[in-house]
């Protein structure tokens, strides 16, 4: 009898006996005894061939001293898991797109940046997206002409698509009825259709929206867009010649930052666009005097648009020039000394309020404290800072005043879109989209290629160089519970 | 400018010489009338000497002439020694040059003429007109004896002139017997002052290294041999393997074994490798040996002729088969401190990376697991831990298997078989690891099971052959992804082995009918690489009969080019000896014809250096081709596996690669960066890195993702920061492209494979030694990077584990004479070129003192800072057995 020597793992077995009359099999059972590996998964191998259970060890022939090998063990074989691992090149486009983070970008159809910006920045906004969902052909009112119709439905088309889709969306349709409804952004230069100004595109499409999702039949949303961006300003015009008053208020979409020498931060702009000149026949003197004109916000929107006025008409050179001056803005806007003096009280007690919450929030991070209180807090931190579609939630509850507690305006924003430009005039160059995300993540919309970018860089779009730099800009308002 | 004299006139005519000298204008005369009135009372009295000389030696006189040539000698002999400046003797008898050989002609056959012949043969060193060769005229009819004594430039001219004559000579099949007496004169001249790579330039010129032999000796070997070797890579065949021969004869007459095996390793004679053995008696460096043929990783057996001791014969083959080396890495791995596992996201280092980095997406993408599959396999290469395949299985779920199972479908094949190179080359605990997956019903699985076998197993051999054993009987299973995993594996695991039982097993599927192209595919790779460089005709029939069976549609198919390179693989660096076979590939189907003839060229070429095949190879990218044909890709990475063997090569292709990136056409440009990421295969030069950096960001997604696969190539295993870097922000810069994405998570793997202890040169032992499996590893993932698409990014991407056998150690570990490691100072620092240097100049500048083991980066070298031991092979590099030093006395 044969005594050899199994190799198994880092063991070796010596002096194995093998009775060369029995089948391997019994060897095999030997070896189970010593390895504790179940024959079945015995893989003995002797000179390049594996042992069968049934195998004749004279035909082997194995000789004394010879060195086997075994490989086996008793370990559990490897079972898939019974949940299927989902993965996402497997996924629909649209179960990406949500898993993205963020939405798509827009085929730039020929000069239309100006265009995909504008709709990009508008798409952060979700009440908008709500409102327009709401908007149906049956609720279309009678004074909606049918261009304005068909271009508010291609706009929630292509929100929607822009929502499903992973890859660039074209958006052919709306920029063919936005031409429709808009002749002139269809001009043409040697056969193309021109660069535009954006800011035209953002007041002519917001105009457009308010006018046919003022819908009749929807009671609570009387001007949904209005309610959104609209800003009533109480102007008071005073007449140094004659020291005659009069006040009058106008709304607008957006407040002007007027660049100009003095102006390096967004908020002396802003003061700047609210004074003004203007020239008109004054009931007493008989005759056109100069009046100055003073304007203070009345009513906050929720959504503060501001627009960079850096583009003039160069009378030399027979184009829109730009201002490249750099103007600092802030990511946390407070217009409260902007504001008339009614809003201002209004505004007090919801700004205290916030001020307290933060002061507690810095609090509650070095020592917790305890009970309803802190709760409460947190509850309140929730909403104010929650984004997006939360936000629907909060438009009916400020709108029905239903729930307990209501949410109030404190008069600080903070910036959701900045629309840049780059180059030197408002119908050439490159109009590209910031958006901030539901996440908090900054995304840069060039056109179809959408790309992460970080908070700290968005502000250094200020201008002052030629770099992209904000033209308008959109901030949200934060509320707080009261 | 001698007149010619009459010559029967005796007398005056060394003054008429001197007058028609200062006959052609007022000026020279003044200037001369100067110096020599400059001149020094000695010099002047040696002038007027040296003129009474020559006039004496034309006296009639035999007497007077014998004493005038001895005194004549006497002064030039004197003078000779300085070489600062013409020797002033030989200057003052310039002038009298033609008087002199005007007067050797009249002279009758004497000894005395034999004495002027020797006097004229000197000054003809100066006087002699270009391509006259009158020194070695008048040499042949001078006295024979000393020549040395004429000093050194003498013998210098001399030699030139032979060379010269010889080559006339062989043209006019002259006879050649009295220079070769002149030749042993010079030759052993040489040798004995220092001057041997004169003596060996002159005798490669006279065709006659033999002559060598006689005259090396123990001073003077090493140096004499260090210019053979060198020089070799630039003689044309047949001369380089002459040269080489006789250095490997010269080392075997001084017993200097290692390198005479280095250089019989190197002409892949076994013959001469055997006799290494057989000329050795001391068993120590035996193992020694074995060591570096077991880092050249051929296969080869010892016989009882050369180990006689059955004992001692099992230690060194077992040294021979790398059972050791795994062993060796880890110490290699606890002394530097890097045994911890590093998961995927230690290599990506995305927290580097503000604000871009993927939005951390909840879902598992199986691209991107599948690219986490290889860098953890890559990184942890050879380790045996890691964090995603070995974790300890949770008894419950079975931890361990939930990273496979995050693979998808054919992924699942490379998860598996990642494990085995996790525990690469430990056989044993990597047998037992990979068991659990043998016994699973998913086919994949068991592919990756049956490829990780063959992973473990690479560069390894064993007695029970378990590799052969295990996957023998999958060859035939149904299932063609069980095939290709068993094919490949057996492929990886027995490169090189020429190991006949496997070819019976695999030649019948590659003319089967009915098996699958990929599957053909396969097995003529796996030939190929089992077969490497041995011209076997059998198996060259068989893919030949293969590719010949294939029809138009599958010769269109991207897996298709691995049945030529399984041909070309066959003939790899074996030079004329192609040409048959691609004779029969004239005849194949033209859509694979060209690209046939490629690989066989550039195969058969490879680390040759040779210069007209470069030329060749250059000659068809220039062409500029219809849409289709894809054999200029071939061709391009030919260019870099012919120049590839040294440094000078490598310099030129890099340039003219550079040139073909402006000129050449889409698919040549595709194959430019694998071309370059082959040159610099794991040595990161700036200036490549630069070029393939730009070439990461081409518009041209096939040129990006090959230059982002050669950045891996060129930083592999050395955990090069910048390269990382860039690496770096290529993923950000490619986060949406999962297809880019996956190559930059590959090439990242690659760079920091084995946590930078491994590289994927080929070449070894001081850059001299190409090993072919290594070669035939990354030959084989070029061409497969050659088309991507349907290959790395589609279902085949284990081919990229063909890298595992190029995969080796970069350390230097030194053991006892038990074998045990054992730590030492040694110096590193960066390579010397001491070839034909005088004296004994550094080998290594800009050193380092480390202690062993230590880790060698390209173009590194070590020395031992200690005189403690004395290093059992001269080339320090793997394993090195240390011997204590008898003289050494501790201070």
């Amino acid at each position: 009898m044969p005594t050899v020597s199994v190799k198994w793992q880092k063991k070796v077995f010596d002096g194995i006996e093998i009775d060369i009359s029995l089948p391997a099999y019994v060897f095999k059972a030997q070896l189970y005894d010593l390895t504790g590996v179940p024959p079945e998964r015995q893989k003995i191998m002797v000179k390049g061939g594996l042992l069968k259970d049934d195998a004749d060890w004279s035909a082997i022939g194995v000789k004394d001293g010879q060195k086997l090998m075994m490989m086996g063990t008793a370990d559990e074989i490897v079972k898939a898991p019974e949940k299927a691992i989902v993965f996402a090149e497997d996924l629909p486009e649209e179960a990406l797109a949500t898993n993205l983070g963020y939405s798509a970008g827009l085929v730039n159809l020929g000069n239309t940046c100006y265009m995909n910006s504008t709709v990009q920045c508008l798409k952060s906004v979700p009440e908008l997206k709500s409102a327009l969902s709401n908007y149906s052909l049956a609720a279309r009112s009678t004074d909606v002409d049918q261009t304005s119709h068909m271009l508010t439905v291609a706009t929630r088309e292509l929100f929607g698509e822009l929502d499903r889709s992973v890859n660039a969306v074209s958006p052919t349709q709306f920029w063919m009825v936005l031409r429709k409804k808009y002749p002139q952004f269809s001009q043409l230069q040697n056969g193309i259709y021109m660069q535009q100004d954006a800011e035209e595109c953002w007041t002519q499409l917001l105009y457009t929206l308010s006018q046919s999702l003022k819908a009749p039949t929807s009671s609570e949303d009387p001007d949904a867009v209005k309610a959104l961006f609209g800003v009533n300003l109480r102007s008071r015009l005073h007449c140094q010649e004659s020291g005659e008053e009069s006040s009058e208020t106008e709304s607008v979409y957006s407040l002007k930052c007027h660049i100009s020498h003095e102006v390096n931060h967004l908020h002396e702009g802003l003061k700047h666009g609210l004074k003004g000149e203007l020239e008109k026949t004054s009931p007493t003197l008989g005759r056109t005097a100069l009046y100055l004109k003073d304007s203070l916000i009345d009513s906050l929107p929720r959504y503060l648009t501001v627009q960079f006025v850096r583009f003039f008409w160069k009378r030399e050179t027979n184009q829109k020039a730009k201002i490249l001056r750099k103007v600092d803005y802030p990511l946390e806007l407070d217009i409260f000394d902007l504001c008339s003096e009614d809003l201002r009280k209004k505004l007090e007690a919801p700004r205290q309020k916030l001020r307290d919450e933060e002061g507690k929030k810095l609090g509650l991070q070095t020592s917790a404290k305890s009970g309803s209180k802190d709760s409460d807090v947190k509850m309140t931190d929730a909403e104010a800072s929650s984004n997006g579609s939360g936000e629907s939630s909060t438009v009916n509850q400020q709108e029905g005043a239903s729930s307990g507690k209501e949410t109030h305006m404190t008069g600080i924003y903070d910036l959701v879109a900045v629309l840049t430009h780059k180059g030197r005039s408002a119908d050439s160059g490159h109009y590209v989209a910031w958006v901030k995300q539901e996440s908090g993540k900054w995304i840069q919309y060039d056109d179809d290629n959408p790309s992460m970018q970080r908070e700290e860089d968005i502000t250094k779009l200020s201008g002052g160089g030629d770099w992209h730099m904000a033209y308008i800009i959109m901030y949200k308002a934060r509320f707080v519970s009261m | 400018m001698a007149p010619t004299q009459d010559p029967n006139s005796v007398g005056g005519g060394a003054k008429q010489d001197e007058a028609s000298l200062k006959v052609p204008s007022k000026d020279p005369k003044k200037k001369d009338e100067k110096k020599e009135e400059d001149l020094s009372e000695e010099d002047l009295e040696l002038k007027q000497n040296l003129e009474l000389y020559v006039e004496r030696v034309q006296d009639p006189n035999p007497e007077l002439q014998k004493a005038a040539l001895e005194s004549m000698r006497q002064e030039i002999r004197a003078s000779t020694s300085s070489m600062t400046s013409v020797p002033k003797p030989l200057k003052f008898l310039r002038p009298h040059y033609g008087t002199l050989k005007a007067f050797h002609v009249t002279m009758a056959d004497s000894d005395l003429k034999k004495y002027l012949s020797d006097i004229l043969s000197v000054l003809a060193l100066t006087m002699s007109a270009e391509g006259e060769r009158e020194s070695l005229g008048y040499r042949l009819i001078g006295t024979e004896g000393d020549i040395g004594s004429w000093g050194h430039e003498y013998v210098r001219n001399l030699a030139g002139e032979i060379a010269q004559e010889y080559t006339k000579r062989q043209s006019e099949e002259a006879p050649i017997d009295d220079l070769m007496e002149l030749v042993q004169q010079i030759v052993a001249f040489h040798m004995k002052h220092n001057a041997e790579t004169e003596a060996v330039d002159l005798l490669m010129d006279v065709e006659d290294l033999d002559l060598l032999l006689e005259h090396v000796d123990k001073t003077n070997f090493k140096r004499t041999c260090n210019y053979l070797t060198s020089a070799a890579k630039y003689l044309p065949g047949p001369d380089d393997m002459l040269v080489l021969d006789i250095s490997y004869m010269i080392y075997m007459k001084f017993e200097e074994y290692p390198n005479a095996l280095q250089i019989a390793l190197f002409l892949d004679n076994t013959q001469y490798v055997k006799q290494v053995f057989t000329s050795c008696a001391d068993l120590l460096r035996k193992k020694q040996f074995c060591y570096m043929i077991a880092r050249h990783g051929i296969t080869f057996d010892l016989d009882d002729e050369m180990v006689a001791d059955d004992d001692d014969r099992e230690a060194l083959q077992d040294i021979v088969n790398n059972t050791k080396l795994s062993e060796g890495y880890l110490t290699l791995a606890r002394d530097i401190e890097v045994m911890e596992a590093k998961t995927p996201e230690d290599i990506y280092k995305a927290h580097l990376l503000d604000g871009r980095a993927s939005s951390g997406a909840s879902v598992d993408s199986a691209r991107q697991n599948l690219a986490a599959t290889f860098v953890n396999a890559f990184v942890n290469a050879g380790f045996g831990q890691d964090k995603l395949m070995t974790v300890p299985s949770d008894s419950t779920t079975g931890s361990s298997g939930n990273w496979l199972f995050k693979n998808k479908e054919h992924g699942k094949t490379s998860a598996a078989a990642s494990l085995g190179m996790i525990q690469l080359w430990d056989v044993d605990s990597g047998l037992s690891q990979l068991d659990k997956y043998f016994h699973s019903n998913d086919n994949p699985i068991i592919a990756g099971a049956l490829l990780g076998v063959g992973i473990v197993n690479c560069g390894i051999k064993n007695d029970c052959d378990p590799a052969l054993a295990l996957l023998g009987d999958y060859i035939d299973k149904e299932d063609s992804s069980v095939r290709i995993g068993a094919i490949m594996g057996l492929g990886i695991s027995y490169a090189g082995s020429q190991n006949d039982q496997i070819r019976s097993k695999l030649s019948p599927i590659l003319n089967d009918a009915k098996a699958p192209l990929d599957v053909i595919a396969f097995a003529s790779l796996s030939l190929g690489m089992i077969y490497v460089g041995s011209c076997n005709e059998e198996v060259a029939q068989s893919i030949i009969f293969a590719l010949m069976d294939r029809s138009e549609a599958e010769l269109g198919d991207a897996l298709t080019r691995f049945l030529p390179l399984g041909l070309g693989l066959l003939y790899l660096g074996k030079q004329e000896s192609v040409e048959a076979t691609a004779e029969v590939s004239k005849t194949f189907n033209e859509k694979i014809r060209k690209y046939c003839d490629m690989t066989l060229l550039s195969c058969a070429y490879a680390g040759t250096g040779n210069v007209l095949k470069v030329q060749d190879l250059l000659a068809q990218c220039g062409e500029h081709l219809e849409k289709g044909d894809i054999h200029q890709g071939p061709a391009v990475l030919g260019l870099a596996m012919v120049a590839m063997s040294e440094e000078l090569g490598i310099d030129m292709e890099i340039r003219s690669l550079e040139r073909m990136l402006q000129y050449g056409e889409q698919n040549i440009r595709r194959a430019v960066p694998l071309a370059l990421g082959l040159l610099c295969i794991s040595n990161p030069k700036v200036t490549v890195m630069d070029t393939l950096s730009r070439l990461s960001h081409d518009t041209d997604s096939e040129v990006a993702m090959a230059a982002i696969i050669s950045l891996g190539l060129i930083g592999a295993g050395t955990n090069n920061a910048r390269i990382a870097g860039m690496l770096r922000n290529l993923s950000s810069y490619y986060y949406k492209d999962a297809s880019l994405l996956f190559c930059v998570r590959i090439a990242q793997g690659l760079v920091h494979m084995g946590k930078g202890l491994l590289t994927l040169s080929p070449f070894h032992s001081e850059r001299f030694l190409l090993s072919p499996t290594a070669l035939a590893g990354i030959v084989t993932l070029l061409h497969a990077c050659l088309d991507m698409k349907p290959i790395i990014l589609g279902k085949y991407h284990y081919v990229l584990y063909f890298l595992v056998l190029a995969m080796q150690p970069r350390m230097m570990l030194t053991v006892d004479e038990n074998l045990k490691p054992l730590s030492v100072p040694v110096r590193v620092g960066q390579a010397v070129d001491v070839v034909g240097q005088a004296g004994r100049p550094k080998t290594i500048t800009g050193f380092q003192t480390h202690s062993t083991p230590v880790l060698l980066a390209a173009g590194e070298r070590a020395e031992l800072a200690t005189d403690k031991y004395i290093p059992l092979s001269p080339i320090l590099e793997g394993f090195i057995i240390l011997k204590e030093n008898p003289d050494y006395r501790e201070e």
